[in-house]
């Protein structure tokens, strides 16, 4: 009897191996865009997520469908791209991450007539391929000036950035920041006369999963009179904000100084609107947006194309974008609608604490690397790096 | 009457090669009724041994109807889910190449864990043995050699490595009784570390820093199937897991280990085991693991290089302790269960396409499965081992 | 170094020993009567997600650390039943555990709004107990009276001698009456409660959010801790520290300018799982496991 149900069992399996294959087929819709993502996956509260966010803006505006392929492992990414690109329903297929370069260059050669889009990478140069780099170093840059004018107006002689694994494109942001530090601080002394020369803490933590990492560096960084904290490392930002909310609520208050800096999406609503300052915003949904753009009417081509300060590609939050993000955070669980109003208050309060002259000094900064006045490293500094932290030392 | 003994004899080794629990028999004396009686005993083996892949199956079938209720309760049609991922992964050529290409490297890593298990011995250490074994890989594509040499020499480099990654917690065991779970864990992370230092600082690409130098061309294994991302690394793994098999059932040393693995079934975890069996299995584990490092980055396009984080290479190790157990630490079995992994990897990516189920949901079903499939394992298992215990008390009256 | 960060690094290292410890300790109850579940990250990381929605719900952190440490009961009692009357692999049935915890909680944060996170907001976290130099969770003299606690359960009491009984020869202990399988699954359901308690603790208390991959592998520190104590639970409590204290200290020191000339960081991410070993290989030696550890019982 037992027998029987395992042979009954078996040919079911098999029955229904061959029988659904041709079930699935494969349902050509107009407008199909596919995205496929790297091994970080979806939440990391930044640069994935925002593509998301750009891709569903996109394909909602233009009645596109959007699938989304998520990668277990590295070997995941050729796959995924192959599988996309051999289906031939997509009209563009978008890979986000440095990581899918390799990938990206093997497939956009085996299917010249699929339209490829890739984040985050320039160097590929094929002819079916819309690449999109941004310029973080610049926006961290921008940061790093904010931060050191308003450590030093707050009184505190250091600033702090985590970071998580160390890979060229996290150079960028550090070597920006540094750039940021040194003519924060020289501004700082040509406004007010004083000098206050406010020293970087940095460190890289060598994860973007590890939270406790984030808040024990954030702790340690705080300890040594920290004002401030750039979160270059995705997740980690919630342990960060986890410190600086506990050493706060030590003190018996709730809003900073110290304070956060948000990356790639616009953080602010973290922190009850009053714990981060500010969020070094690099849109990606904008270059997933634009990507998909093109392809819905008709005017794709190949390239590369850099998003800076100048062209909306990066930029430091603003109180336009807070009240889109905090949609995103009552999503997250963050907090929930009826702290709306309160979150848009305290971040009124917080940024109208800080002097107008360095708003406007941050303002001044930002025409100017448009304008190349400023020139912030790098472009690709995986052999510099050594070179602009000697430039720009702590 | 002449054809009796000979028909057992093939019978037995039939039976021999294809489960391991049999080595108490002598192969050579069956002249009179101990054949017959053997004869008999090997055919209902046989039979006991594909009674346990049915009820595998039963419990993969009843995995997956879990998983489809799960589906179902988010609104995912089943149905059209299983059959993208069957047609993901065993539909099409590309398809069994891309199955393929998963097994590979689980082939490699379960071999480590199963080796060491039937030592008695608990290995989880194949993810930094994995780790040491691909920069290996990657440090003799420093120096200029020509093709079928170069492969060799980097593949005996990571085997090298991985094996001297793996004497510490052999050392460590027979010095100071350092039990292997502890010191596997730590090793792993500390390789993980290491690995991050040596992409970042000594091997580091000069244009693309976050990865190492690329393996050179004369040091890549090419591609089986075009268009997908299986390679010759598979034939190293059938390779390798069939040198694990003649070594453990076809050699004295592998027979001494195996017997000793058993000699008390619960002395594996308390760690009872002889000096040269622990290093044995120890050694053998590390250079199957390195060897996976180095399929891996050896042979699976597009990178052909370690990136930092270690994408490629990240859970390899533990994925191949599943495929172990699944594969009742015996290199054939492993071999199906690694084709059976990497299917449901290969098929899970094609799942998000068509119906769009997300890929965190493949996971939950992948776990439901692997689950399902521990009930029925041990009960036959365990039920050999029993036989086993009272026919060796008879034979040698101990 | 001032006196300020020693007891920076001191609260540190309390915080990070809680979960290492409670899954430590709920292990050893499990691993004394012969059960072995891998399967420790998973309930971790499930409970997480748990005990933050169980506390976001009801408006109380206690709430919510009940509800972690149910999950895990229940998680851990399917271990259990697989492994005591199932008679299943046990090893399997954890790795199994795992895989289907982080498909899981990766799946319930995209369905509740912002897949990968899930913050929990600051008035339902476990409150601090401000001691002057620093605050701390109550749940660290819970972790401490904890391991305590069962250290004596095991060694002093009826109870503690029948577990071990378990754990060392089943037969004999079935024929002195004890009912094997019922008393593992009992010792497998203390072992998901501790083990849901840790996790709740991640999301609740220490880091306030939940992501998809909270844990970071503490999981498996626990099982490496259960070893390092012999299955002594005091001796789990100065593990979880002696990890705790490293792997703080190795971040904490990261972030000081001077270091990084002299040694890269990640030979100082190392120290944590290096001084483990110096001390397990040093100090403890050699670890004697229950003879019956990892095999189903079944009856003669």
């Amino acid at each position: 009897m037992k027998v029987f149900h395992i042979r009954l069992a078996a040919v079911l399996l098999m029955v229904f191996a061959v029988v659904a294959g041709p079930l699935v087929g494969t349902a050509a819709a107009a407008g199909k865009v596919a995205l496929v993502i790297d091994v970080g996956g979806r939440g990391d509260l930044s640069f994935n997520d925002m593509g998301f966010k750009g891709a569903d803006e996109a394909v909602a505006k233009f009645g596109m469908e959007l699938v989304e392929i998520q990668s277990n492992s590295a070997a995941d990414y050729l796959p995924n791209l192959q599988n996309a690109a051999r289906s031939e329903a997509f009209d563009l297929i978008i890979g986000v991450g440095f990581l899918l370069a390799d990938a990206m260059a093997e497939v956009t050669d085996q299917f010249p007539d699929q339209k490829f889009a890739i984040i985050d990478v320039t160097w590929l140069g094929k002819p079916n391929l819309q690449e999109v780099g941004f310029e973080e170093n610049k926006g961290s840059a921008l940061v790093g000036a904010l931060g050191a004018m308003v450590a030093a107006h707050y009184g505190y002689d250091k600033i702090g950035v985590v970071l998580g694994i160390e890979i060229p494109v996290l150079y960028k942001f550090e070597a920006g920041y540094r750039f940021g530090l040194h003519w924060g601080n020289a501004k700082y002394a040509e406004v007010t006369g004083k000098s206050a020369e406010v020293g970087l803490l940095w460190t890289y933590t060598g994860t973007f999963s590890d939270i406790a990492k984030g808040k024990v560096a954030t702790q340690a960084m705080l300890a040594q009179g920290a004002g401030l904290i750039y979160n270059v490392a995705g997740p980690l930002g919630i342990g960060d904000l986890e410190a600086i909310t506990e050493h706060l609520e030590a003190q018996g208050k709730s809003a900073g100084p110290p304070f956060m800096i948000g990356v790639d999406a616009n953080q602010d609503y973290l922190g009850d609107g009053h714990r981060v300052l500010a969020s070094m915003m690099k849109r990606v949904d904008y270059g997933v947006y634009s990507a998909i753009e093109s392809v819905a009417n008709g005017s794709f081509k190949g390239g590369v194309r850099i998003l800076g300060p100048g062209n909306g590609g990066i930029a430091i939050s603003r109180q336009q974008d807070l009240g889109d993000f905090i949609d995103f955070g009552i999503k997250g669980g963050a907090i929930s609608e009826s702290d709306r109003s309160q979150i848009t208050a305290n971040w009124q309060a917080m940024r109208a604490a800080v002097p107008a002259w360095i708003w406007e000094a941050v303002e001044e900064l930002e025409a100017k690397i448009s304008s190349g006045e400023a020139k912030v490293p790098c472009d690709w500094c995986a052999d510099s790096i050594k070179a602009i932290r000697a430039q720009y030392p702590d | 009457m002449s054809f009796s003994p000979i028909f057992c004899h093939c019978f037995r080794k039939l039976v021999n090669l294809s489960c391991g629990c049999f080595s108490q028999f002598r192969v050579g004396t069956y002249e009179d009724i101990g054949s017959i009686v053997s004869s008999m005993i090997a055919r209902a083996t046989l039979i006991k041994r594909l009674h346990p892949i049915m009820e595998s199956m039963l419990a993969a079938v009843i995995g997956l109807m879990i998983g489809a209720v799960i589906m179902l309760g988010y609104g995912y049609n089943p149905v059209a889910a299983y059959g993208s991922l069957f047609q993901g992964s065993f539909g099409s050529l590309y398809s069994w190449a891309e199955s393929l290409a998963n097994a590979t490297p689980l082939i490699l890593t379960a071999l480590t864990f199963a080796v060491a298990m039937r030592g008695g011995l608990f290995n989880i250490g194949a993810e930094g043995q994995l780790y040491v074994g691909a920069l290996a890989a990657v440090a003799v594509s420093l120096i200029h050699l020509p093709s079928p040499i170069h492969i060799v020499m980097a593949l005996c480099a990571a085997m090298l490595a991985g094996m001297l990654w793996s004497l510490p917690i052999a050392l460590l065991k027979l010095t100071r009784g350092v039990h292997e779970v502890i010191s596997t864990i730590m090793f792993n992370w500390i390789a993980y570390f290491l690995a991050l230092y040596v992409i970042a600082h000594v091997l580091t690409d000069p244009l693309r820093g976050e990865k190492t130098i690329s393996i050179v061309e004369t040091s890549r294994l090419a591609r089986i199937v075009l268009g997908t991302t299986l390679n010759y690394g598979l034939l190293i793994a059938i390779i390798a897991a069939v040198a694990v098999l003649f070594v453990l059932w076809r050699t004295t040393v592998g027979f001494e280990l195996r017997v000793s693995g058993h000699t008390s079934v619960a002395a594996r975890y308390a760690g009872i085991s002889h000096r040269r069996q622990i290093l044995t299995v120890l050694l053998m584990g590390g250079a199957t693991a390195g060897l996976a490092g180095a399929v891996q980055v050896m042979g699976r396009p597009p990178t052909y290089a370690v990136l930092s984080g270690l994408p490629q290479l990240i859970n390899l190790g533990f994925d191949g302790i599943g495929v172990a157990m699944i594969g009742r630490n015996h290199p054939i079995g492993i071999i199906v269960a690694a084709i059976f992994f990497g299917g449901l990897m290969a098929g899970g990516r094609v799942m998000q396409f068509s119906p769009g189920v997300p890929l965190e949901l493949v996971r939950v079903v992948e776990g439901v499965i692997i689950v399902t499939l521990a009930v029925p394992e041990l009960r036959n298992m365990l039920g050999s081992f029993r036989r086993q215990f009272a026919k060796k008390k008879v034979y040698d009256g101990s | 170094m001032e006196v300020e960060h020693l007891w920076g690094i001191l609260f540190i290292s309390l915080h990070a020993m809680v979960p290492i410890t409670l899954a430590a300790i709920g292990e050893t109850i499990e691993e004394a009567a012969g059960l072995f579940n891998i399967g420790l990250e998973g309930i971790l990381l499930l409970s997480a997600l748990t005990g933050a929605l169980g506390a976001e719900i009801s408006g109380s952190a206690t709430v919510g650390l009940l509800a972690g440490l149910g999950t895990g009961a229940l998680i851990g009692g399917i271990f259990g039943v697989i492994s005591t009357y199932g008679r299943g692999s046990q090893l399997i049935s954890g790795v199994g555990i795992n895989l289907f915890a982080f498909g899981f909680v990766a799946f319930m944060l995209i369905n509740l709004g912002a897949p990968g996170f899930h913050s929990v907001p600051r008035d339902v976290q476990v409150k601090m107990i401000s001691l002057g130099v620093g605050s701390v969770s109550p749940l660290v003299f819970l972790t401490v009276g904890l391991a305590i606690a069962v250290y004596w359960m095991l060694r002093r009491t009826q109870l503690g001698i029948r577990i071990r009984s378990v754990g060392e020869n089943p037969a004999a202990a079935d024929v002195a009456g004890i009912n094997v399988n019922a008393l593992r699954l009992g010792t497998a359901l203390a072992a998901g409660a501790f083990a849901g308690l840790a996790g709740a603790y991640l999301s609740v208390d220490w880091f306030g959010a939940v992501t998809k991959e909270l844990t970071a592998g503490r999981g498996f520190i626990a099982l490496a801790t259960v070893v390092f104590s012999g299955l002594n639970p005091l001796f789990a409590l100065l593990g979880g520290f002696i990890f705790g204290f490293f792997d703080g200290l190795a971040t904490w020191v990261s972030t000081y300018p001077k270091i990084k000339d002299i040694i890269p960081w990640q030979f100082v991410a190392m120290a944590p799982y290096i001084v483990t070993l110096l001390v397990v290989a040093g100090v403890i030696g050699r670890v004697r496991f229950p003879a019956a550890l990892g095999m189903p019982y079944r009856r003669e």
